[in-house]
């Protein structure tokens, strides 16, 4: 008897497992077509050295001016439509000369590695993104030697003060900051959107009222919903500050939060990375 | 990314974090000591002056402290850092964990009972003789165990490394999963972690068998 109860049993269990697992039709995940708004990534350097933040700017241009600048930008498809330098709009009059810096400078590029696609570790364990690629063209063109400093997001201000990095610059926003440093030329211009799965019903900025939405700690997403955009943020019934992005998402997945608030660069990047993992 | 260059990249990681570890051991264990001693010193001025040392690095965060040897020097005194990263790092760990060692050591000290002391004395052992001859080689081997539990704590604060910007494994692990949106670094991270932790545990435990000759 106890035999036949313990199939019974090991059989419903089974069955409900079963039916938990039933396919609902694939998740996918987009953005609403509200946006929180844009904001302009600039290379920031210590306050007073406008003399280096004149000559990388102008090495920036000349790059742009060169194609090297819309070439770095195809081979990330998530920044692409996002870079904001057109060659046209250039002028030739003040670019600085390809190789006229000192050879035996080195330029210190202070960066997150957590912050794809501007800077990450790509599949073969180096150090890239478009920044990193950005920043080693400019030095190239110049004549510099590159050295990258991937640092801690939270201590990048301490880096640059002291003098242990020359620039920050790793899809860093200009807005709210634009007197805390000697900004550089602003190379890409990102907007600020709102995360969902496609499942969610959630359509527009208003029906994230009483949701839960996530956001990782110390992004423009985040100093936009406790600033510019607090308005909406009080209608949401929590916002949850994520260490990153990718356990944000992990959660969104999960279903214990709604919505991700996040720049349209890095949410495309996420949403792409799910896709190829989904069609493996 | 593949996952044998997610490893391989890690494993490298994981080697600097060794690297931490093995200097922070080195420089800490004999530090500890000289701190217990002082803590223990007859002048009451060097036994404040230790007890408010052990008391800041104990009661302070580790990743507040790195900041502030690495920094420092820079915002107090406008000196160049340059160069100056990695033995901060080192300096920072050695001093944080020397005052840990030091309570272990004096728990360890302070648990000899004193008819040793007057054994000793009797029998016409100088200070220095009996506390080397005598009382040391029991204390090792009776805080073996809290030293133990300590270390293990280093090999897991190690990742603390990466607040001045060096790629430890743990630090890895968080960019490598942001580049490809999985957990799977972590894991590998854990299972760095546990047997570099195991391996801990398992030299501990053959030390402290062997140091049980009299049973």
């Amino acid at each position: 008897m106890k035999k036949i109860v313990c199939i019974a049993l090991a059989a419903l269990l089974l069955l409900a497992l079963c039916a938990c697992g039933k396919d609902k039709g694939p998740v996918t995940y987009g953005f609403l077509d509200e946006t929180l708004g844009v904001e302009s990534y600039a290379i920031g350097f210590r306050k007073g050295d406008d003399a280096l933040m004149q000559t990388v700017s102008g090495a920036v241009k000349a790059l742009v001016k060169d194609g090297t600048y819309a070439a770095i930008g195809e081979k990330y498809p998530d920044i692409k439509d996002y870079l904001c330098l057109k060659a046209e709009d250039i002028s030739d009059a003040d670019l600085p000369a390809k190789g006229s810096g000192d050879p035996s400078y080195t330029f210190i590029h202070g960066f997150d590695l957590d912050y794809p696609p501007y800077s990450y570790l790509q599949d073969d364990g180096s150090v890239g993104g478009f920044d990193v690629e950005l920043c080693q063209a400019v030095c190239d063109y110049l004549g510099w030697k590159y050295q990258p400093l991937p640092f801690n997001w939270d201590a990048k201000d301490a880096e640059l003060n002291a003098g242990s990095c020359d620039c920050i610059w790793s899809g860093f926003t200009k807005e709210g900051r634009e007197d805390d440093y000697c900004w550089g030329i602003t190379y890409s211009n990102n907007t600020q959107g709102i995360l969902v799965a496609s499942n969610s019903g959630i359509k527009t900025l208003a029906d994230l009222k009483g949701k839960t939405v996530g956001v990782q700690t110390a992004t423009s997403a985040m100093d936009m919903l406790e600033g510019d955009r607090k308005d909406l943020a009080d209608t949401f019934k929590e916002l949850k500050v994520y260490e990153t992005y990718t356990i944000a998402f992990a959660d969104l997945k999960a279903g214990a939060i709604d919505a991700i608030a996040i720049d349209m660069t890095a949410g495309s990047f996420l949403i792409a990375n799910e896709a190829a993992a989904a069609s493996k | 990314m593949t996952f044998s260059t997610m490893l391989s990249t890690m494993a490298a990681g994981m080697l600097r974090t060794c690297g931490i570890f093995f200097l922070t051991l080195l420089g800490s264990l004999p530090l500890g000591m000289v701190v217990c001693l002082l803590r223990k010193s007859k002048h009451a001025l060097v036994r404040t002056i230790v007890k408010i040392y052990i008391s800041i690095m104990r009661g302070t965060p580790l990743m507040l402290q790195l900041l502030v040897w690495y920094f420092g020097p820079y915002y107090l005194f406008r000196l160049p850092i340059g160069g100056w990263r990695f033995p901060a790092i080192i300096f920072g760990f050695v001093v944080n964990y020397a005052a840990y060692f030091a309570e272990i050591y004096r728990s360890g000290i302070d648990s000899m009972p004193v008819g040793q002391y007057e054994a000793a004395e009797v029998l016409g052992y100088t200070k220095g003789r009996t506390f080397f001859r005598i009382i040391l080689p029991q204390v090792v081997k009776r805080i073996l165990p809290a030293v133990t539990n300590e270390v293990i704590t280093l090999v897991k604060d190690t990742s603390l490394a990466f607040t001045l910007a060096y790629s430890e494994v743990f630090s890895l692990a968080k960019q490598i999963s942001a580049s490809q949106t999985s957990f799977v670094p972590f894991v590998i991270a854990g299972v760095f972690y546990y047997i570099a932790n195991y391996a801990v545990a398992f030299a501990m435990e053959r030390i402290e068998k062997a140091l049980n000759y009299y049973r």
